[in-house]
This record gives structure tokens, C-alpha cells and sequence, in this order.
């Protein structure tokens, strides 16, 4: 595709090719347009079949490191399907079309996550992906895709956006990029990828939020208390994480930290 | 089942849609595309299309619904990989869509007023009635409504709607191109997915019959309605395309269709053959996934 067209709105004094030259109604349309999204995913899928350079040459993994990667995969692959039906059902609960629009998105790059991570786990031998996952899921991560859903059956968009586009996101983003600099060549290549759809989801949340929270400022509280829910299961799940990817101890808390501290960096709730 | 699904995956879609059909367009046509002066400069045209651009976007946000609904719904990961390249392609169309009616002139504080004005209370009700099958959580329902009867629907109409505009709106004729390519593969993942589900599922035949019944009859209701009002608007663009051609030195050609011809056909006998082929395409996709399919009552 090419470039959309976006001088007629940009301001004086702005590069008129850039979003941020646009107005605000302006830019909101084009940030969560088809024509953005894919604009955005070209750059680092083009030439990357299944999330990796084809010629990438695969590591032999050893046998015990093989096993935790195929386990990490697993919880990796509930994460998204939680993320992919979470997204999916907040389409219809999104308060316009350009929010509509780019949850739709959001929906395609859940599912490019999951099907990455599954095919990832063919490649490692395991011939029953679904039957796996089920098999290794972590009874936290598990829990707050069942706590997410009800928020996004409960139709509570507020509350979905926080739970799915702020801490699972956010969850996500810590470990993946975590993750990618200890992995095997293939799979760093894979979670990069992941992890460029995180920042553009996690934008939206703190952007959503932000703007909703100046005009319903009481809606703060119910925020903190659903966070004070759910970090438990977060926790939960990144300890799970923690012995998947074979981290040491001294190493355990700063993950926590990390997530804790991006979640905080957003601004939401302070 | 796995290897037809596997041609259904984020994968291929990436490749046959972004990076394929879709490469070097903007909002589905070529980049200086417009709407052309002959039809912005009539008013009756312009109203036309601006009313046949609302029922797209009214069909097309209950696709988006519908399809987002359904990832959540279906029995298996692939289902829901592919149902997710589907609700990116409904929202995809409601985009390209929505700035058509922007290009006819429609103001963006005007789009709601407008899509209420103009949008037909029959096509309202045949996408409420599918939408209560998906909210209900009945998954089988959901698709044959959704990918064979709303997507069957949609295909055969976008491509009368492409037919009549090829000649006179070479932009609007490719924003439909690819619509209907990405009908056509929604339409194949119902027939492939449901079939296997339906004989899994015998006892869910008569529910989803009355289903597709009910659907045709506010499509055919739809029709009537547009087809009633558009008699000057067919003459009017018959006349435009005349005087065209006449300037360019020759004839506007046969725009055939089905059979039809759309230059010289009645309004009457358009609507009679959008109806027929639509009805006929229900029958045999219903007949390739064991639906028996049930002729509609005929709007009054």
C-alpha cells in the first residue's frame, strides 16, 4: 500500500507527513485506519514468513532447554488467545468506529501471535500444538484470561482496555523483550516482531484511558481496584514464567519490577 | 480439516490480501483515485450513491460485529485465526467505505445522521437477526449466517455494483474488486468449516433453515425498497453514461450481467435477477453443507 495522504490536515510548522502534524479528530482516524496498521506491520513482516527470516538457521537446542521453551510457547500461546478473544469481543463494545477499527486490527495481530507461537512449536516437535498448551498452561495465566473475559462479557469497555491493552500488554511486552535477548536466533527474531505490536496495542490503551480518565476522574478508583485484582494472577504468571525461562533468582524480581514500573510509566493511575 | 485451514492462516492472508490484491491502493483504489465530476455534480446520482454507499456500511458493520463475535465462539484455534483476517477485512471495509461517502461530499460530522437516514429498516432487521444468533453464542448459526447467507449476499451484490460502475467510476469499481475477493474467501471458509460441523450437528438443521428463511426475506424486502426509488437514478446514469460515450465517440458498451443487460433492462427486471442469482447461490452453497434451503415468503 502506499502512503496515505496526509498533508491536508497536518498543521503549519509540522511535517505534514507525520501523524503527529494532524489534528486530533485527524489523527485518531489515521492512527487507527487499515491503511496505518498495515503501513506499521509491512516494515517488520515483509520477507518474514511465520515472524522470521526464512534463512535464519535453527539452533539445536538442547533437550532440557528444548522443554522449557516448548513450555514458555505454551503459556505464551494462552496469553494471546486470551488477547485475541478479549480484542475480538471489545469490537463491539468500542464506544466509535475509529476504536472499532483499530481493535479490528489489534484482533489480526492476536492472531498472527497465536499462529507464530503455534508454528513455532511445530517447529520444536510437537506435533498436538492445542493439546500442549492446554497440557502446560499455568493456572495464572489461565485465571486472568477467564477475569478478562467476563470483564469483556460484562461489556465494560473501560475495564477491558485497562485489563487487555494496559497489564496483559504490558505483561507481554516486560517478558517477550525479556525473553528475546536470552532466546535461540528464530524465536528472538519471532518476539521481536511480537513485541512491535505490544508498543502500537499498549499506545492505544494509554491513550484511550488517558483521555477517558480526564473526563471521568472518579473512574481512577475502579481502575486501581480491578489492577489490585489482577496483579496477583500477573504475578502468578510471571513466576510461572520465571521457571519456563530458566532465570535465576537474583534475576526474578526485576522482571516483577519491570512490569510494575512500565504499568506505573503510563500515567493511568497516578 | 487442518489442511484446508491451514490456507485460511494470518499468513496467507498477509500475502494474498495486503501484499497481493490490496498492494498500491488507498482506501481500495489506486492512489488520485476519485469520484468522478459527472456523478458529483448530479444530484440525483450523487443522492443515489450516496444511499447505495450507507446500505454497504450498514451490511458491512454488522460483518464487523458478527465476524469479531464469532472469534470467540469457534471450537478451534485455526477457526479463530481465520475469523480474525475476517473481522480485520469487515473493519477494512467499513473504512473504505465510510471515506466513499466522505468523497461524495458527506461531512464527517454528518456520517451518523446520515447512515441513519438512508439506511434501509429491512437490511437493519436481516443484520439484527444474525446478530442475535452470534450474541446468543450458537457458533454454526453465526457463520452460515454470517459467511454464506450476509457474505453471499454482499458478493453478488458488490459485483452488480461493479458491473453498473466500471465504465463511469473506475474508482469505485476497484474499491468493490476487492471486496468481493475478500467475499469470495469468506464465502469458502463458511461452506468448508460448517459442513463438518453441520453432521457433527444434525439437530441444528431446522433451526438454522428458519434462520436463512427468515435472512432472505428482509434481503428481498431490502431489495424492493431500493430498487422502488431507483428508477430515476438508473435513467439518470444511463443518460450521463450516453452522453459520455457520445463525447468520447462511441457507445457505452454492454455492461451484461448475468444475463441482463444493464444498459437497456427495467429496474423491475434488474432487481428480479439480483434476487434470482442471490436465492440461486444460497440454494447450492446450503445444498454443499446440508442445509435444505428454504424459499423465503415475498415482501408485499
Amino acid at each position: 500500500m502506499t502512503s496515505t495522504q496526509l498533508g491536508a490536515a497536518g498543521s503549519e510548522g509540522l511535517d505534514s507527513e507525520e501523524p503527529h502534524g494532524l489534528d486530533e479528530t485527524a489523527f485518531y482516524r489515521e492512527v487507527r485506519s487499515f491503511s496505518f496498521w498495515f503501513e506499521a506491520v509491512e516494515g517488520y513482516l515483509e520477507g518474514r514468513p511465520h515472524g522470521y527470516v526464512p534463512s535464519t538457521p535453527d539452533e539445536e537446542l538442547d533437550p532440557r532447554r528444548r522443554e522449557r521453551l516448548i513450555t514458555t510457547l505454551c503459556n505464551y500461546c494462552v496469553g494471546e488467545a486470551a488477547a485475541l478473544e478479549g480484542a475480538s469481543g471489545m469490537v463491539r463494545l468500542a464506544p466509535n468506529h475509529n476504536s472499532r477499527i483499530f481493535m479490528a486490527t489489534q484482533v489480526a495481530d492476536e492472531a498472527r501471535h497465536l499462529e507464530v507461537f503455534l508454528h513455532r512449536l511445530g517447529e520444536l516437535g510437537v506435533t498436538d500444538p492445542e493439546l500442549e498448551v492446554r497440557r502446560r498452561a499455568h493456572p495464572s495465566i489461565v485465571a486472568f484470561k477467564h477475569q478478562l473475559l467476563e470483564l469483556v462479557d460484562a461489556g465494560d469497555w473501560d475495564a477491558a482496555v485497562f485489563a487487555l491493552n494496559v497489564l496483559l500488554e504490558t505483561l507481554e511486552f516486560t517478558v517477550f523483550r525479556h525473553h528475546a535477548r536470552t532466546a535461540d536466533v528464530i524465536t528472538s527474531q519471532i518476539l521481536d516482531g511480537v513485541v512491535s505490536d505490544e508498543r502500537r496495542h499498549l499506545g492505544f490503551g494509554e491513550n484511550t484511558l488517558g483521555h477517558h480518565l480526564v473526563g471521568h476522574p472518579t473512574d481512577r478508583t475502579r481502575l486501581i481496584e480491578i489492577k489490585g485484582h489482577l496483579d496477583s494472577l500477573v504475578m502468578g504468571a510471571l513466576d510461572g514464567a520465571y521457571g519456563d525461562l530458566g532465570l535465576h533468582r537474583g534475576e526474578r524480581p526485576k522482571l516483577g519490577r519491570d512490569y510494575l514500573q512500565a504499568v506505573e510509566r503510563l500515567g493511568i493511575l497516578s | 480439516m487442518a489442511d484446508f485451514l491451514s490456507q485460511y492462516s494470518i499468513q496467507r492472508w498477509l500475502e494474498m490480501c495486503p501484499q497481493g490484491y490490496l498492494e498500491d491502493t488507498v482506501y481500495g483504489h489506486a492512489e488520485g483515485g476519485s469520484e468522478p465530476p459527472e456523478l458529483l455534480d448530479n444530484e440525483v446520482l450523487l443522492e443515489s450513491s450516496i444511499a447505495t454507499t450507507v446500505q454497504l456500511i450498514a451490511g458491512e458493520r454488522c460483518a464487523l460485529a458478527a465476524s469479531s463475535g464469532l472469534v470467540n465462539l469457534a471450537p478451534d484455534f485455526a477457526s479463530k485465526r481465520f475469523l480474525a483476517t475476517q473481522t480485520l477485512d469487515e473493519a477494512r471495509h467499513v473504512e473504505i467505505f465510510t471515506q466513499r461517502l466522505f468523497d461524495l461530499g458527506v461531512a464527517k460530522e454528518d456520517l451518523e445522521s446520515t447512515v441513519d437516514r438512508y439506511a434501509n429498516p429491512n437490511l437493519v432487521r436481516f443484520a439484527e437477526i444474525l446478530l442475535e444468533k452470534v450474541s446468543d453464542g450458537d457458533f454454526i448459526a453465526g457463520v452460515v449466517g454470517q459467511n454464506i447467507v450476509l457474505e453471499g449476499m454482499a458478493f453478488t451484490v458488490f459485483e452488480l455494483l461493479e458491473a453498473t460502475s466500471r465504465d463511469l467510476n473506475p474508482k469505485f469499481a476497484q474499491t468493490l474488486s476487492g471486496t468481493i475477493a475478500d467475499e469470495r474467501r469468506h464465502v469458502g471458509f463458511g461452506e468448508n468449516r460448517i459442513g463438518s460441523l453441520i453432521s457433527e450437528h444434525p439437530e441444528k438443521r431446522g433451526e438454522i433453515e428458519r434462520m436463512q428463511q427468515e435472512m432472505s426475506y428482509y434481503m428481498l424486502a431490502t431489495f424492493a425498497d431500493v430498487f422502488s426509488d431507483s428508477g430515476e437514478s438508473v435513467e439518470e446514469g444511463r443518460r450521463v453514461a450516453n452522453d459520455l460515450a457520445a463525447e468520447r465517440g462511441g457507445d457505452p458498451g454492454d455492461a451484461a450481467w448475468h444475463g441482463a443487460d444493464l444498459g437497456s433492462a427495467s429496474v423491475e427486471e434488474i432487481e428480479g435477477v439480483l434476487a434470482d442469482t442471490v436465492l440461486g447461490e444460497f440454494r447450492s452453497r446450503l445444498g454443499r453443507i446440508g442445509i435444505e434451503y428454504q424459499s423465503p415468503s415475498v415482501p408485499a
